[in-house]
């Protein structure tokens, strides 16, 4: 949790920071908000991506070369596909 | 007449490389980065195979991800029929790469992002065009 004096701070700058948009026309702020849309989708998909990398590493599977990765996926996709297509 | 969103499928394995970022695939991370302004569909056996890759609250938190964007990511749960699937092996692929060459032509989408060397290179006469992630990075250039 954030001292009294940080909140206050951070409030004030959002408070800045909204009447800042709040003069921009409407499409200006629509094309801001995708802007923002578009930077939180890829700071949680880099997030995602460490994350799972950081378990490849410990797993030891991290340094796997393409092409041993892409043999380990068709073999998946074929196991895959035999269960579902199964007759 | 109103021309809608060209919608992409991203192979399993463009996912994968992105997230990983694989040394030697560098544009899969870069395709990654561009989702927002793609419209993605994710058919059954793309969908099935990232499930099995990332641990499941990591396929959690994939998922949450792309719900953010739900009106340009589209994940596709139905089956192909049986027959679409045969079709596509009689063209040279193998079962699962056939299920998702019938699931595309189904859904009507026009291009395949791949690293797939099957897909680029050895199976002929699919209705539908497949790109390297780099190509794909191309185009994404020429239109931005």
């Amino acid at each position: 949790m954030l001292p009294q004096w940080e909140g206050d701070r951070v409030s004030l700058h959002l408070n800045e920071l909204a009447t800042k948009i709040a003069t921009l026309d409407p499409a200006e702020q629509e094309a801001l908000w995708e802007k923002v849309a578009e930077l939180n989708f890829q700071r949680g998909l880099e997030a995602l991506a460490q994350k799972y990398r950081a378990r490849l590493a410990a797993e030891g599977t991290l340094d796997q070369t393409a092409d041993t990765v892409m043999a380990e996926l068709k073999k998946l996709r074929e196991e895959i596909a035999a269960d579902d297509y199964r007759t | 007449m109103t021309i809608g969103p060209d919608w992409v499928v991203l192979d399993t394995n463009i996912w994968i490389f992105g997230l990983r970022h694989q040394p030697e695939q560098p544009a899969c991370a870069q395709v990654l980065q561009h989702l927002p302004q793609l419209h993605v569909k994710i058919p059954r056996q793309v969908r099935l195979e990232l499930q099995a890759n990332p641990r499941h609250e990591e396929m959690r938190a994939f998922f949450r991800l792309l719900h953010r964007h739900a009106g340009q990511t589209d994940l596709r749960w139905e089956q192909v029929d049986l027959s679409r699937v045969r079709t596509y092996q009689r063209l040279g692929c193998k079962l699962g790469d056939a299920a998702v060459a019938a699931h595309i032509e189904v859904l009507g989408i026009g291009t395949l992002v791949s690293e797939n060397r099957d897909f680029l290179y050895e199976i002929r006469g699919l209705p539908f065009r497949v790109l390297r992630a780099a190509d794909f990075l191309r185009e994404l250039g020429e239109v931005e």
